[in-house]
This record gives structure tokens, sequence and C-alpha cells, in this order.
């Protein structure tokens, strides 16, 4: 392979690991303290002492709990090859009792080579499902349920998740039930009978630290040697990678955009967007396509509306803002047009519209969400007479007003007026 | 029934006892039998020639009562010879026999009933006339060439019953009879016993069998003590054997063939004295594959009046797809789903094939034992363990209790024509798997059908070979599954509700009553309910309780409150209707008295546990389950358990007036109980620091008393403790000294996991903003004094704490997107961020904790001064 063509190469492999969470949280693997080995412990050791265990994964969205699952589950299943069966079920899909029961045998059908039929009822399939954890059990097989979003399980009569934990209370069934939230509270919302069969094993999935975050960034970024990768450039990569991790400025970029959300999920998202601007001719990362990257992310779509919004449109928001400084707490395009017309009086601006040329920009504001009704009452009524709600702060708008590029004298003058 | 009067007569069996009868052959008779069934072993199906064992000795013994043996006999670790052809009374296997309350006694309750006076009333009479002819007789039994048809012969204690009250006149007298226990060449063969059969023609040319093995050194049997190999299984006389041994060892013995063989030598055998053929023992020639073990399923007389048994056969490991597996044992058997009708000619004698349990307890019970612990599927060659059928303690069985009683219902009725259905059924199911037949497994109509497909190609290494760990056992035995016999410390809840049930029970009116059990979860409710229904069960059994039906029904577990009917009534006939027409047959047989079967005359005992969930609008499912107690002739006894204690009160007056009477309450535990009962599962395991013991019970008797979370906790610091040696070993790779107990810090760390929110741990670790966004929160609120704001709001103490201590203000959309992440994980509640600036923000923590975790934040430490 040419030197040509070994940054590509380099950029895509850097690119599929930074889609592949399982290569990203490997990184965390290892260490005792790590969550993955300790997941990995309690679910081996059900499997292997044959007993039931249900686990929480806790943590905010993004911080690796599916993926270090399933980085589990996949060892697991080399090591105790099958041995394991695992169910999947999400909150989202599968909050309905029959629904999820259904969803439970097809799977379990499935798993094992079974006619799975569609018409059996809720009994049937609960009874099914009790009646395949004792086979399993005696054949020393483990199941494993997942269930993702689990705090949509603990809705309603929560049938399903009593179903589980009861038969999980029986000597000859081996299962294990992790449930998967980003709710902290989600084992306080399950039901009290509920609750005292749940074996209430909790992991905490936190961000990650600032040292877990450079061992990530080498881990992620450094090329392997010994690849089909040219030797001598992976060697000169990884060097001016080391340098660039060193680099203040490079943590600097880095913690700017951890400071919003210190989850692995955001970094990676953050981190493949920097690759993206990687310069194929030098074939090297820099510090300046991490500087890009940033400026790209980092978004204040409430201004870029402004910024794109027209001038009449600028009237209508201004003119809200006044009536909200009224005290007037309702209001709607009658009244904005009222106020309107007020400033065309007092100050004989040239921006003069019909009303409605005016009513099309307001429904431009309501589809872009800068304004918003009340409430949603009043389907039919015409959108006139809906009273709405300005759903920009001042602030914005200020700032809105004062980065347009040709924005009338009058609304600046109006909004510092205010100030 | 110790002091039966059979005991004076009952040989003192020891190990020396050597005496032996030897069998007489005699001429083998070939009767034509009709071929019924052709599947696979069509050689096991054959006639065989038939080699009697008479041994009128071994007529009384097959009476004996295998406890008290044991009990004689000094206990040794290992197995010792005997001569011994024993029936035990296998009541794990034998399950049907055993809900049939009615019409199974004992061997022993039936020789009792022999005596002139026993208490037994009406049973007298049927069992001595049933049982005298078969009474040992040795005059009778020893030459005996079989007579065909001779009813005297037969002993059929349940059939005989039923068929003199109603069999006789509506039966087709040409018609298979069914049989619980035949007594057939001096052996006596009862349904779920094991047995030899003959496997080849040949097999029997042997002659003699003989029943004790030789000497491997001196080839004579003798008296004396032998002692069995654990790996060759040859049996030694102790002095024969260099340097001759004075008693048993304790534990494990190897014969010195077979450790010199193991550290590689060449071994020579002693050869046999010419002339004198060793003889091998059918234990040998089973593990050989020269005979077969079954168990018996069902026997019956065919028309023609020979007599054909049922059985279901026993593999040895060789004999599998996987072969001998190194975790095998020598003596192991599996059970297969491979069931074929033999001739009771080609049953040899009674061998004992033992669950584990029994297994290890096993000490003299001669030769003929096997352990049995997976059942193995001949169409998958797969692996299952056997559930344990007799432990009636375990919870597993319950889904089975009340099928119990749908079964021996069908036994005693109408068994004659099940027994043909059936087994054309299971003919089909088994050798037809054409894919057109095949039916969806979740299905009920399919019967699950399917499930025999699951099983293991082998079984796991780490299942047998694995030696348990102290803290391991620990864990096992803390397991919320594994029951205890009896819950601890609920004796007195667990009185009251014995003699509620006997007295509801016992009562000649029999009138129906209602008892509520509340509590909070984890007191034992459910498990002393069942458990008084074991002991009840068991006094059925012995005769001190009519017999009566339980239907245990969970509310949660029901598609819908009135779906209530359709298991009631399904738990109760067997048959599935719609709730409806179960709802109005229910009423027949309840309010209006109206009995269809004999067996409805019964007491029905109904457990409904989260009762609770059976509140519908109207009221009308719980109405009418507690309306039905209250009429003269229902029978019926219902006991509700919930959580609440007020559900009565809650409820319409009429239903508070039929169920609010009789009330039994089950308090939290406190934490002696809760002691009391982490102690009873741990016992003999040292694993545990009394103090941790203590320290985790107090802890949960101050917060909930509930025991399945006192459990939890000690569990979990088991399991802690172990992962931290077992990483302690892998890192290190040294074995920690010492005792490794779980201590007061792994227990307060499951505490800590069990009932602390993890808030403050994911606040120390939050981004920066979040914690900026945080602290505005709590000054916003100590500010305004109102613990609800607004986005606008917030965002403007942000922006001020941010100019005033030099930090960059971020910008309102990453705020918003900040505290919408903040909200997903509950730590605020707020409103969805469409609502962007009037989005209305909560606290979902007090604010001490978001003070307590921020303040000493080391990279923003201005946070202090706001918080």
């Amino acid at each position: 392979m040419g030197r040509e063509n070994a940054p590509e190469e380099a950029l895509k492999l850097i690119r599929s690991r930074l889609c592949n969470p399982s290569f990203v949280f490997r990184a965390f693997s290892d260490s005792p303290e790590s969550n993955y080995s300790k997941l990995k412990f309690i679910i081996s050791s059900s499997v292997t002492e044959a007993c039931n265990n249900s686990i929480l994964l806790l943590g905010p969205r993004g911080s690796g709990k599916i993926a270090v699952l399933e980085l589990v589950l996949k060892d697991l299943l080399l090591e105790y090859a099958d041995m394991i069966s695992v169910i999947r079920l999400s909150g989202l899909l599968h909050r309905d009792d029959n629904c999820a029961f259904k969803e439970i045998a097809r799977q379990l059908c499935v798993e094992h080579q079974l006619i799975f039929s569609k018409m059996a009822s809720f009994d049937d399939n609960s009874q099914f499902m009790i009646a395949m954890l004792r086979e399993c059990g005696l054949a020393h097989k483990t199941i494993i349920f997942v269930l993702d979003e689990f705090d949509l399980f603990a809705q309603g009569k929560q049938r399903v998740l009593y179903s589980l934990l009861d038969a999980m209370q029986s000597i000859t069934s081996q299962a294990v039930v992790i449930g998967v939230s980003c709710r902290l509270d989600a084992d306080q919302l399950l039901e009290k009978r509920v609750r005292s069969r749940f074996s209430h094993r909790k992991l905490l999935f936190l961000p990650p630290s600032k040292g877990d975050i450079e061992r990530l960034l080498e881990h992620i970024f450094s090329l392997p040697i010994d690849s089909t990768l040219p030797h001598d450039y992976a060697v000169e990569f990884n060097a001016k990678l080391q340098i660039m991790l060193a680099d203040d400025k490079f943590k600097q970029t880095v913690n700017a955009h951890m400071n919003s959300d210190a989850s692995v999920n955001h970094l990676s998202r953050f981190l493949f967007r920097a690759v993206s601007y990687m310069d194929l001719g030098s074939g090297f990362l820099s510090l300046e396509n991490f500087k890009t990257a940033l400026s790209n992310i980092q978004r204040q779509p409430k201004l870029e509306c402004i910024k794109d919004c027209s001038v009449l449109e600028l009237y209508v928001l201004v003119c809200m803002r006044r009536l909200e400084v009224k005290e007037k707490n309702s209001y709607n395009f009658i009244t904005v047009m009222k106020e309107y017309k007020s400033i065309h009086d007092s100050f004989k601006t040239s921006d003069y519209y019909a009303q409605n040329v005016c009513l099309r920009a307001f429904e431009h504001l309501l589809h872009r969400e800068l304004i918003c009704f009340t409430d949603n009452r009043g389907y039919n009524q015409s959108v006139e007479f809906r009273p709405v709600k300005l759903l920009i702060s001042f602030h914005e708008l200020h700032q809105g007003l004062k980065s347009y590029r040709s924005c009338p004298g009058i609304l600046v003058k109006l909004m510092d007026h205010e100030v | 029934m110790a002091e039966t009067p059979q005991k004076a007569h009952q040989t003192p069996r020891s190990s020396k006892h050597q005496q032996q009868v030897k069998p007489k052959p005699s001429p083998s008779l070939t009767p034509a039998t009709p071929q019924t069934l052709a599947p696979r072993r069509s050689t096991r199906r054959t006639s065989l020639h038939f080699n009697p064992t008479p041994n009128p000795h071994k007529h009384d013994d097959g009476i004996e009562n295998p406890i008290e043996d044991a009990a004689k006999t000094p206990r040794k670790a290992n197995k010792i010879r005997e001569r011994s052809v024993r029936k035990t009374p296998r009541k794990s296997i034998n399950n049907a026999e055993e809900a049939c309350i009615e019409s199974v006694k004992t061997p022993k309750s039936a020789k009792k009933s022999e005596k002139p006076g026993s208490k037994n009333g009406d049973d007298v009479v049927e069992v001595q006339v049933s049982f005298s002819p078969a009474s040992p007789d040795p005059s009778e039994s020893m030459g005996r060439k079989r007579k065909r048809g001779e009813g005297g012969m037969v002993v059929t204690r349940a059939m005989a019953s039923s068929k003199s009250e109603k069999k006789r006149g509506s039966a087709p007298p040409r018609k298979r009879v069914y049989y619980k226990k035949v007594v057939y060449d001096g052996g006596e063969f009862e349904v779920g016993d094991d047995v030899y059969v003959k496997r080849r023609e040949e097999a029997s040319s042997d002659g003699e069998e003989p029943e004790m093995e030789d000497c491997r050194v001196c080839f004579k049997v003798g008296r004396a003590v032998m002692i069995e190999c654990d790996d060759c299984l040859g049996g030694f006389h102790l002095k024969c054997l260099k340097p001759p041994l004075k008693e048993v060892p304790e534990g494990g013995w190897i014969c010195g063939f077979c450790e010199a063989r193991r550290s590689g030598k060449e071994v020579e055998l002693p050869v046999p004295p010419e002339g004198k053929k060793r003889l091998r023992t059918m234990r040998e020639k089973l593990l050989s594959s020269d005979l077969w073990a079954a168990c018996i399923e069902s026997m019956w007389k065919e028309v023609d009046g020979s007599f054909w048994c049922r059985v279901c056969w026993y593999i040895i490991p060789e004999e599998t797809a996987a072969g001998r597996q190194p975790h095998n044992l020598r003596r192991e058997l599996y059970r297969t789903n491979d069931f074929a009708d033999i001739e009771m000619d080609s049953i040899l004698r009674h061998c004992s094939v033992m669950n584990p349990k029994e297994y290890a307890k096993a000490i003299n019970e001669g030769d003929d034992v096997f352990l049995c612990e997976y059942e193995y599927d001949i169409y998958w060659h797969s692996f299952k363990r056997l559930a344990d059928i007799d432990n009636g303690e375990e919870d597993g069985e319950e889904v089975d209790n009340d099928e119990d009683w749908t079964l021996c219902k069908d036994s005693d009725s109408d068994r004659d024509e099940d027994f043909g259905h059936e087994e054309e059924n299971l003919k089909k199911l088994l050798t037809k798997l054409s894919p057109a037949q095949e039916l969806a497994a979740n299905s009920r109509k399919g019967q699950f059908f399917g499930l025999q497909k699951i099983g293991t190609k082998k079984i796991p290494e780490h299942v047998r070979c694995h030696k348990q760990t102290e803290l391991e056992r620990a864990k096992a035995t803390l397991l919320l599954a594994s029951l205890p016999k009896s819950p601890p410390c609920r004796n007195k809840e667990m009185e009251e509700i014995t003699a509620f049930i006997k007295g509801a029970i016992c009562d000649d009116q029999c009138l129906g009553r209602c008892l509520y059990i509340h509590g909070v979860p984890g007191t034992g409710k459910t498990m002393s309910v069942l458990a008084v229904m074991r002991k009840l069960k068991s006094e059925v059994d012995t005769g001190g309780v009519r017999p009566y039906c339980f239907v245990e029904i969970n509310g949660l577990k029901l598609a819908s409150p009135e779906s209530i009917y359709r298991v009631i009534y399904e738990a109760l006939t067997g048959h599935r209707v719609s709730w409806k027409k179960a709802l109005h047959l229910l009423n027949e047989r309840f309010s209006d008295g109206k009995k269809t079967g004999k067996e409805d005359d019964r007491p029905c005992i109904l457990l409904i546990d989260e009762l609770d969930l059976l509140v519908t609008r109207n009221q009308s499912v719980l109405y009418n389950i507690l309306d039905w107690p209250t009429k003269p002739h229902s029978k019926l006894i219902v006991i509700g358990i919930a959580n609440t204690m007020d559900l009565p009160e809650k409820l319409l007056p009429r239903i508070s007036s039929r169920m609010g009477i009789q009330r039994l309450c089950f308090g939290p535990y406190n934490y002696q109980q809760l002691q009391e009962i982490i102690l009873s599962r741990l016992r003999g395991i040292d694993a545990f620091e009394k103090q941790a013991i203590e320290f985790a019970s107090r802890k949960v008797a101050a917060i909930s008393g509930d025991a399945r979370r006192a459990l939890e906790i000690c569990r979990r610091a088991a399991e802690i403790k172990d992962y931290n040696i077992k990483n302690l070993k892998s890192t290190t790779n040294s074995v920690p000294s010492g005792k490794s107990l779980v201590s007061m810090a792994e227990v307060e760390a499951a505490i800590q996991e069990m009932f602390q929110a993890p808030h403050i741990q994911i606040m120390k670790s939050y981004s920066k903003l979040s914690k900026i966004f945080l602290t505005a929160m709590v000054h916003e609120l100590y500010k305004t004094g109102m613990g609800e704001t607004t986005f606008e709001k917030l965002a403007m103490t942000v922006s001020c704490l941010c100019t005033s201590n030099g930090e960059a203000f971020p910008g309102y959309d990453t705020l918003l997107k900040v505290g919408c992440k903040l909200g997903e994980c509950r730590i605020l509640l707020c409103e969805s961020g469409a609502k962007h600036r009037l989005q209305k923000l909560q606290l979902n923590f007090p604010s001490d904790d978001v003070s307590f975790a921020l303040k000493d934040c080391k990279e923003i430490p201005w946070l202090a001064k706001y918080l």
C-alpha cells in the first residue's frame, strides 16, 4: 500500500472505531472497578451458580449503559456458548403488558427454534414464559432479560415486572433481569411488592473523569503499529498525536466541549466531527481540526432562527415583547397587530404590511416555534384569535437583533429603550 | 409407623448379613403377547425368558421401612456391600400416586391394617380382601409357575375399591385393568419402582443372578464386610486388602489396583480360581450395557390375562450422544423420555435409582443403587435436570399443585379410557414430528409443544466439578428462591392459619369462611400459607384431615380480574371455558349446591394472592368470590392476601362484611427475627461475621422489616466479598490467608447500594455547566423561597453567577440542553424543552443534597459561595 492511501485508511479506521460503542467502552473494561467487570461478575456468577439476579443500570443518557452491557453479553456468549439466551425488550415498544409477554414468547421461540403463534393469549404467553424459565433452569440455561427504558415498564400495574420477578423466586428458574434506565429514581417507581422481589443490584454509570478521557482519546486515536498501515506512518502519527494530546490548548478545546455534557457519547460525536476535518494531504490530526469541530458543534439554534427571520417577523416578535412588558398576560394576533399599528403610527416606519401578510409572518413564527399557543384548547378557532406566547427570552431577542444584518434601527432602539 | 407389628420379624439387617437364597432357575415360558407398540428399541419388548428369583425373604424385606433400617446400622461414610433386594417406595417418581390421597396407602399402613383392631375403619375390609393372598407364603411363591389371570395374587388396592364401587357394572369387562401394585413372581412391584430389565435372550443364560458380588481378591462372597472402590466399583473384603483394614474408612476409597493404574503402572488383576466363573452382578451388567434399568410408569393386565407394564428407560452415560463425560459418576444413570410397554416377565428385580440428595444419604442400600440427576432426551440428545418432584417444599412445585388435584380425579374415575387416549396422543407427539403437525409452542392448544427441545447438549462441567467455596454456598442459601421448609418466626401466624383451615374443613357443616391476611411485602404471608397447606397435605396423606382441593391464584398474574373465574374453574375441573360460562358453572356449584362429581364434595380452599388487584369498578368479582363461602353447601374457604391493612374498609360494605371478619396481620419482622431468618439459612456455613448479620438485620428492620431485603443485602454483601477476593486472586495471584468472612464493610456497601439514591454520586461527577445549573437552582430557591422556577429566571441567575465569577456564559440554548439532561435523570423535574423560556423547573431532591454534593467541588470552588 502506498503512502498516499495511508491517511485515508487511518481515517477509516478511526471513524469505524468511533462509531463502534463496544470499541470505545473496551477502553474501560480492564480495571476491576469498572462497571464492565462488575456486571460481568454478577451475570457470570448467576450463570455458573444457577441463581437469579436483578440489576439496574443507571446513568445519564450516552454514558454507555447498553454499550457496556452488550460488551459483557458478547463476552459471556463466547464463554458459555449455548447456556445463555438473551431477551431484549424496550419500554418504548413493549410498555403494554400483553405486548411485552408476546414479545418475550416470540423471542424465546426464536431462540429455541420453536414455533410461535401470534394468536396466543396473555395467559398462554405468561404461562409459556414460566414453563420456559423452568425448562431452561433445568437445562442449566440462563435467560437474560434486558429491559431498556426500564422506567417505562414501571408504569401501570407492572404485571410484566411482577411476573418476571416472581417467577425468579422459584428454585428451578435461572434468570437475570437487567433494567436499563436513565432515571436515577427508577427503583423508587416500582410498586412495593415488586420492589420487594427486586434484588436491588445497582450499577451507576458515571461520566468519565479527566484521566479517563485522556486514556480514551489515546485508545481511540493511536494507530496500530503492526497492521496494514505503513509502519513509519503509524509511528509518526502516534508521535504527533502524543504531542497534541499533551498540548494545553487541546485540553481546553476538549474541556470546552465537555463542559455542557460530559458523557462519552457526546465526546465521541465531537471526535467524529473533528476527525472528519483531518487534512488528508498531511495525514495527521491537528489542533485546528478540533477547534473547527468545536465551533461547528456548538450551535445556538434560537439565535440562528432569529437570523433567518424576515424584518416583519422581527417586528412581530418585538411587538409581542412590548406587550409582555406592558404586563398583558394574554394576547393573540389581533392584539399584536394593534401594537404593531401603534408602533407604526408613532414612529412612522417604512415597513408596514397588510394584515394578511402579517398573518403569514405570524404563522411562520409559530412553525419555527419562536412563539406558541398558550394552550391546546380552541383547535377550531382560527389562528388569529388563539392566545399565544413568546418562546424566546428578551436577552436572546436583543442579541439576535444586534447581530441581524440589516435590522431596522427602530427595533434595536425599542429594545435598548427597555434596557 | 415405626411400631408396626412387622418389626418383630424383620431380620436385623446389618452390613455383615450375607445369607442368601439361591434362586432356582425355572423353565421359561414364552407367551404369545400382542405387540402393541413398535418404536425404536424393539429388542426390549420381545418377550423374554423368565427367570424367577423367588425368595421368601424378599417378601418381608420389601415391606421394611428403609429409614428404620438405616438407623439400625452404624452409619458409615462408605457404601458397604450388602445383600439386599429392597423395595424402596420411591416417592419421588411416584408423583401420581402421591397425589391420589384417597387411594394411596403406603405398604406399611396396609400391613398394619391386617392387624385386628386397627383404626382405618372402612378401608380395612378392602385391604384385607385384596391383600391377604399376597401375604408372604413361601410354599406358594417358591416354585411358583405363573398362572396367568390368577386374580388372587394381584394386589389392587386403589383399583379394587373403585372397581367394586362403580366399575363393575358400567365398564365392559374386556378391558385392560390398571394396577398400582402387583405382586409378581415374588417381587412386589409398584408404580414408580425402578427395576432391572433383561436386554437379551442370552442374558438369562447366566442362570443365576448373584445379588452379592464376589470379592475381587479371594473370589468368595463370605459374610465379611466388603468395601467398594470408588473408581472401578469392585468389591473387596476388608481382610483381603493389603494391608487389611479394620473398618471402613471415612470418605472416598480407591482400591490398590485403580491407584496403580492411575499412576500409570500395568496392573495384573487377580485371576479367579480355576473352574469358578466370575459372576457379574446385575449392576455390573447394567453398567456394561448388558441389562437395562427402567422405571415402572403403569401396570395393567391385558385382556388375555398377561401382565404388562409401561416403563421409562434409564440409560447409562456411554449410551448417550455425548458419551461418558468426565464428571459422570460411576453409578450415574440418565432417565430418558423413551417409554415402552414390556411384559412383566422381563423384569428381573428391583434396583433403586436415587436423586443426588437421596444418593448422598444412601449408605447401606446395597449394590443396586444408582444416581440419576438428569433426564436425557433421546430425540434431541440433550440433558435436562430432573425436577425434584418429591420436594414439595420447593417453590417450583407450586405450579403443579393444583394440577395434582385434577390429575387424581382423572385417575379415579375414567382412568381406563384416558389411558388409552393419552397413550395414543403421546405416541403421536413423540413419533410423528412432521412439520405439518407441529404446533405453536406458546399456545395452550399446543400444550407448550416442543419444550422437550430445550436441554443442554452436554452437562456443563462447572455444575458438577466446581467445588463451592463457603461464600458461594452462603450465596446459594441466601437466594430468595431457596425456601426453607417452614418459615421461621411465623409459628403463631401459621398456627392461626392451620386452626382456621382445619376448623373450616373438619367442620361437618363445613361452613365456608374467609380469611384476610395482610402485611407489608416480604413478611412471609404466602410462604406461611403454603407451608401450612403442605403440612395439611401430609396430614391428609396420613388420614388426619379430610381431603380437600387447593387452588392458588395470584391476582397480578391474571389478565383481567374476571378471568379468575376461568382459572378457578379450570383448576377445579380441568376444563377451559370462557369466564362467563365459568362464573355460571361456579355459581351453580357453590351457590346452588349442584354437585356433579363425587370430588365436588370436597371442601375447596382458594388462596388469592394480591387480592387488591381483583377490585373492579363495581367490585362484582370480589363480591362473587366472597359471597360463595357464605352459602350453606359451598364448602369453599377463601384466603385472601394483600398488602394493605384496610382493604376491606375501602370496599363496599357488603364486601367488607363478608371479608373483614377474620383477619390476620403479618407484622414487619423485627431485627431479632430477621437475624434468626438469616442465621437459620446460614447454619453450618461459616461465611459471615456475626455483627455483620446483626447490622444488616437492624438496618432492614428499621426501614421496612422486609425479609427479602435482608436476605438480598446479605447475598449482595457476600457477592461483593467474593468479587473482591476473586479480583485479588487474579491480580496478585496470592490466596488470601485466613478465612474470608463477610464483614461490616461489605454489608455497609450492600446497604448503600440498596437504599441510597445514587443522585449525590451522579451530581458530583456531572459536567461543569450542570453543576452551575444546579447551584443556580439552589440559589434561586434560597432567594425566592419558591420551589418552582422557570427557565428564563434561572438563565438570568446563571448568567449573573457566570459574569461575577469570570466564567463564560454558555448561551441559552446550551443551558436549555443541560437543563433537559438533568430533567431526564430526574434530578430536576421539568417540563419538555419545547417550552423553552416558560419551562418550569423544580429540584427533585432536597437542596441540601445538592449543597452536600457540590460544596467541595475542586473544579469550580466558587460554587460553595452560593450554596
